[in-house]
């Protein structure tokens, strides 16, 4: 644990905590003209997180510490993601626990916290929220396990950054059947995941059709201000983890500050133009039924079980 | 071609096979999965090109147009007229739902490595390297047959069946003689007008090609 | 030689392509049955020629047959002649009561036909790939025959049978696939990878696990085109819905065609992988074809269908000759296709006759039969006692060598399971047959009108009088067909 390491390690959550909100700024300027409109700027997102924090913390009297630590929880487990996952460079400090298994689990813990939140608060939405999640979570989870062992498989071990590393010395294997495959059902996934259009629509306002925002209906001032950066930062981790697990050139391989920098704009290209596609995912699909909504993540499970078969007897 | 890309060539062919058939498991419009068999097709035809190719045998490349022609083009256009002249719902019915059907063709799959074994352990070939596949996709034909209940998914199910076992014939074996091959293909034609001709007289007798309703011969 | 060999497919397609070309009347609906006599006869010559001196082979190795082949073409004739004889009956009748339409009469030849000459190509190929799509073409051909009366059941028995044949014969297609594959990664040459020849030859290069593979696929696909249980559930509708010729001409020699591709097979895979393996499967497939068919005839209520499931157990009866695998076992296998194939021939046949002069199609709705029509019902009574194994028909003869056969091997467990079975079958067979030939001659139960009025024409007598003979005379004595028999199951035996 050198002091490079940790450095780089910290650099690594700032970075993606700094540019979370602002890249969730793009997705709503595109989608808004798309849609036609000027939308609000980029920053908008810091501004909503800044007016949340400075406001008042109301709370139910029915709720009891698990409605109070789930915030923490949340943004806690998704800040140590950020840490993990290689978007600066493959060689920070906590290398050796970025194993795809701990951040899967960490952002399943974060699920589960939110989602018994939701079901804390005794409400209706709040119940209807948390079991709509969780039926989403349940099968997701397993198709990003599956998808990273198949990308683990080809590199010989399930660590992030040997994953990454081992992409970038083998450029042809980028276009081999395991990692398209593994790409589309991590696409599926991330979608699914981040409560985005065609699972989930972020800016509903409509209750029943709600899923992640029904959980957060009870929460304000400073736990929603984490909530809300909890759940950018979480939809930048996805898309990182799909650029630089398919798409890795760019990222440092050292912690030297010139490699560093070139890395941060590479990522920054790559995430924006992901937002981007997000966002036109968003405007042109429509949210499917919630009762097709195993089917689709069914279909991505096989994808992923396929790149796994793939990377054991071909090529 | 260098070796390395042939491997690869082949490779994205046969997942593209495969893929189609897991999409015709998935997929809930009638119309769709035709379309999805046709692709199924053209790919199984791509599988053969690269091979014949690669081992420049134009034996192989002129059996790779014939199969795009009928797997691709014709046997797909049979089943859509046998969808279009009937004006039942175009949409599947099945008798396990759509994520069981998707995780039984992956069990399928596995089943189709194990079984197959010994058989690629005989050759070290990329091409040996991916028959389980066509064994799998084979084997995903006989899950529709079984599981479905319009009869033009139990008539896509054949030909799915038949796909799987020519793309074993490509891979295994560049193709038997030209002959077999021919008498092959003739006989998939004439069981596929076949089951055109069925259809529609099933259609007329009994209004409709839910095999549900044929259920009068029983112990 | 050669020539013979070639005329065996050419006759049948001639009749099939005259039939297509002037329609059915009265001269052109002879073609099959002189065509299959032209089979028989040309299975004599060869089966002469053969025992004297060994095999023919024509068109450049792709045909080649030795004494099995040469049985099996007398019986495809003999059973093509009666069947395709009382055809000549049965479409006219049906024309004159208008239940088919000229039209459909001349599909109806134009199918028989050329499933005649496919079912020569079956047991004349050396390339295991031409028997295939042989056994292919008649699936098809026979499919549209199954639906001839194109009503709702009929539709529904040639729907299942192409869908669940189509599924077997993919697997079948599968295995021969595989074994041309394990027979190139042996070093055998390429033009004679697919070569029963070649491969009993160098069966030694073939690997052992691969070819396990390779030959369960192929007992499971032929096996299930053959009615072999766990995968028969497509025959007892098909015999049944098929008119009764065809019905005859299915039972009596299309499905022996797929035993005779699975006995083929097993030649290939005793030499390669031991006896043991290909005995076990054929146990299983063969005891639990004749449980079922048991369990399956004793409570049935249609007569077809009775018939139907006594052909899922005699084939059982020959799969478990063929599990033996003796050359005395072989003897009896190929001896009880001969019988079964002439008894049910006739028997079929004959069950087209009651329809027309019934109407039904339930054990119930037929009574005292002896009385209302001796000739039928006289028929039927032959039929079904050659059926279930009495004299002097020659099913006795095999089925008591069966038992020698398995007892001498040390299978006496599976050949006293058999037994028991038969004798249900027997029981049931004649309570069932008791019920529709005694009593008293009435039309009660008569279906539809016009029936009760029909009189079976000469041609039919013939044909069905002189299939009973032929079985007859070979039951009494093999001696014809002796060195023939045993050259075949020479060949056969592992």
């Amino acid at each position: 644990m050198n002091p490079t390491g940790i450095a780089v390690a910290l650099l690594q959550a700032v970075f993606v905590i700094a540019c979370a909100p602002l890249l969730v700024g793009w997705t709503r300027l595109v989608r808004a003209r798309l849609e036609g409109r000027v939308g609000a700027p980029i920053r908008q997102p810091w501004r909503d997180l800044r007016k949340w924090f400075v406001k008042e913390r109301m709370v139910s009297e029915h709720t009891g510490w698990v409605f109070a630590l789930a915030p923490l929880v949340l943004t806690g487990s998704a800040v140590l993601v950020a840490a993990l996952v290689p978007s600066l460079s493959t060689s920070s400090a906590l290398d050796q626990v970025g194993d795809l298994f701990a951040v899967v689990y960490l952002l399943l813990l974060g699920t589960v916290a939110l989602s018994l939140a939701g079901l804390d608060a005794g409400t209706a939405f709040g119940g209807m929220g948390a079991s709509r999640e969780m039926t989403i979570t349940a099968i997701a989870e397993p198709t990003v396990l599956v998808a990273i062992f198949a990308l683990s498989v080809s590199a010989g071990s399930s660590n992030l950054g040997v994953i990454v590393a081992d992409t970038l010395s083998r450029p042809s294997a980028a276009a081999s059947p395991t990692n398209l495959l593994a790409l589309a059902a991590l696409a599926v996934v991330t979608v699914a995941e981040t409560g985005r259009i065609p699972v989930d629509n972020p800016s509903t306002h409509l209750e029943l059709t709600m899923i992640h925002e029904a959980m957060t209906l009870e929460f304000s001032g400073p736990d929603l201000a984490m909530i809300e950066l909890a759940a950018h930062v979480r939809l930048v981790v996805f898309l990182t983890l799909l650029a630089n697990l398919f798409v890795p050139w760019g990222i440092a391989t050292t912690a030297q500050p010139l490699h560093l920098l070139v890395a941060a704009g590479a990522v920054l290209v790559k995430l924006t133009v992901l937002a981007t596609i997000v966002a036109t995912v968003e405007v042109f699909l429509a949210k499917v039924r919630l009762f097709r909504v195993p089917e689709l993540l069914a279909a991505s499970f096989v994808l992923a079980f396929l790149a796994v078969t793939a990377s054991f007897f071909l090529a | 071609m260098k070796h390395t890309t042939f491997v690869q060539l082949l490779d994205l062919a046969v997942g593209a096979v495969l893929v189609t058939s897991f999409a015709a498991l998935w997929l809930r419009r009638l119309a769709t999965v035709t379309r999805v068999i046709a692709i199924q097709g053209f790919a199984l035809a791509g599988v053969a090109a690269v091979i014949g190719v690669y081992e420049h045998e134009t034996e192989l490349i002129a059996v790779s147009v014939m199969v795009a022609v009928l797997r691709g083009l014709v046997l797909p256009g049979l089943i859509n007229r046998t969808m279009r002249d009937g004006d039942e719902r175009r949409e599947v019915e099945s008798l396990i739902n759509i994520p069981a059907s998707l995780l039984a063709a992956a069990v399928l799959t596995l089943v189709a490595y194990t079984a197959t074994r010994s058989v690629v352990a005989l050759d070290d070939s990329a091409q040996v390297r991916a028959m389980p596949l066509g064994v799998a996709v084979g084997l995903i034909g006989i899950l529709l047959v079984v599981s479905r209940r319009k009869a033009v998914l139990q008539i896509i199910g054949v030909l799915m069946l038949d796909n799987g076992i020519a793309l074993v014939m490509f891979l295994g074996t560049s193709g038997v003689p030209l002959a077999i091959e021919l008498g092959v293909a003739s006989d998939v034609l004439l069981a596929m007008f076949i089951l055109q001709v069925l259809t529609s007289r099933i259609r007329t007798k009994f209004g409709g090609t839910d095999l549900d309703q044929l259920r009068e011969l029983r112990d | 030689m050669d020539n013979v060999v070639l005329a065996l497919p050419l006759a049948p397609l001639l009749a099939a392509v005259l039939i297509a070309v002037a329609g059915w009347n009265r001269v052109t609906a002879w073609a099959a049955p002189f065509a299959s006599l032209a089979v028989v006869a040309g299975g004599v010559a060869l089966a002469t020629r053969v025992v004297d001196k060994g095999p023919v082979i024509a068109l450049d190795g792709q045909l080649r047959v030795d004494a099995v082949s040469a049985l099996m073409i007398i019986l495809i004739g003999g059973v093509a002649a009666v069947t395709s004889t009382y055809g000549v009956a049965f479409v006219g009748t049906e024309l004159r009561t208008d239940a088919t339409t000229p039209e459909r009469a001349r599909l109806y030849g134009v199918l028989v036909a050329v499933t005649i000459a496919a079912m020569t190509v079956v047991v004349c190929a050396d390339n295991l790939g031409l028997m295939w799509v042989a056994i292919e073409t008649t699936t098809v051909a026979t499919v549209l025959l199954v639906g001839h009366r194109r009503d709702r059941s009929s539709l529904e028995a040639s729907w299942k049978y192409l869908v669940l044949g189509s599924v077997g014969i993919a697997t079948a297609l599968l295995g021969t696939v595989l074994v041309y594959f394990v027979a190139r990664r042996g070093g055998i040459d390429a033009s004679s990878a697919l070569d029963w020849s070649a491969l009993a030859e160098h069966s030694s290069a073939l690997d052992p696990d691969a070819t396990r593979v390779a030959v369960g696929l192929i007992i499971v696909g032929y096996g299930t085109k053959a009615g072999l249980a766990p995968l028969h559930s497509w025959l007892p509708d098909a015999y049944s819905e098929a008119p009764a010729p065809v019905a005859g001409l299915i039972s009596g020699a299309l499905s022996t065609m797929s035993m005779y591709a699975l006995l083929r097979f097993k030649v290939i895979a005793d030499l390669a992988l031991g006896p043991d393996y290909v005995r076990n499967l054929l146990l299983v497939a063969a005891l639990g074809s004749l449980v079922v068919a048991a369990s399956l005839m004793i409570t049935q209520r249609d007569y077809r269908r009775l018939l139907a499931y006594s052909s899922v157990e005699h084939m059982g009866l020959i799969a478990l000759a063929a599990a033996v695998g003796s050359p005395l076992a072989m003897s009896a296998a190929l001896l009880h296709m001969i019988g079964n194939g002439l008894a049910k021939s006739v028997t079929f046949s004959v069950i087209g006759e009651i329809r027309f002069l019934t109407g039904a199609t339930l054990i119930r709705d037929v009574r005292g039969l002896l009385r209302r029509d001796p000739f039928i019902g006289t028929i039927f009574t032959l039929g079904l006692i050659a059926l279930v194994g009495l004299p002097p028909f020659s099913i006795l003869a095999s089925e008591v060598a069966i038992v020698r056969a398995g007892i001498d091997d040390g299978l006496g467990w599976a050949i006293a399971i058999a037994l028991a079975v038969m004798m249900v079958i027997f029981t049931s067979v004649a309570i069932h047959a008791f019920n529709m030939l005694l009593g008293e001659a009435s039309d009660d139960h008569d279906v539809g009108s016009g029936a009760g009025a029909h009189v079976t024409p000469m041609t039919g007598r013939i044909a069905l009088s002189g299939g009973l003979l032929v079985a007859a005379v070979v039951g009494i004595t093999i001696r014809p067909i002796e060195q023939l028999l045993s050259a075949a199951a020479e060949i056969l035996a592992r």
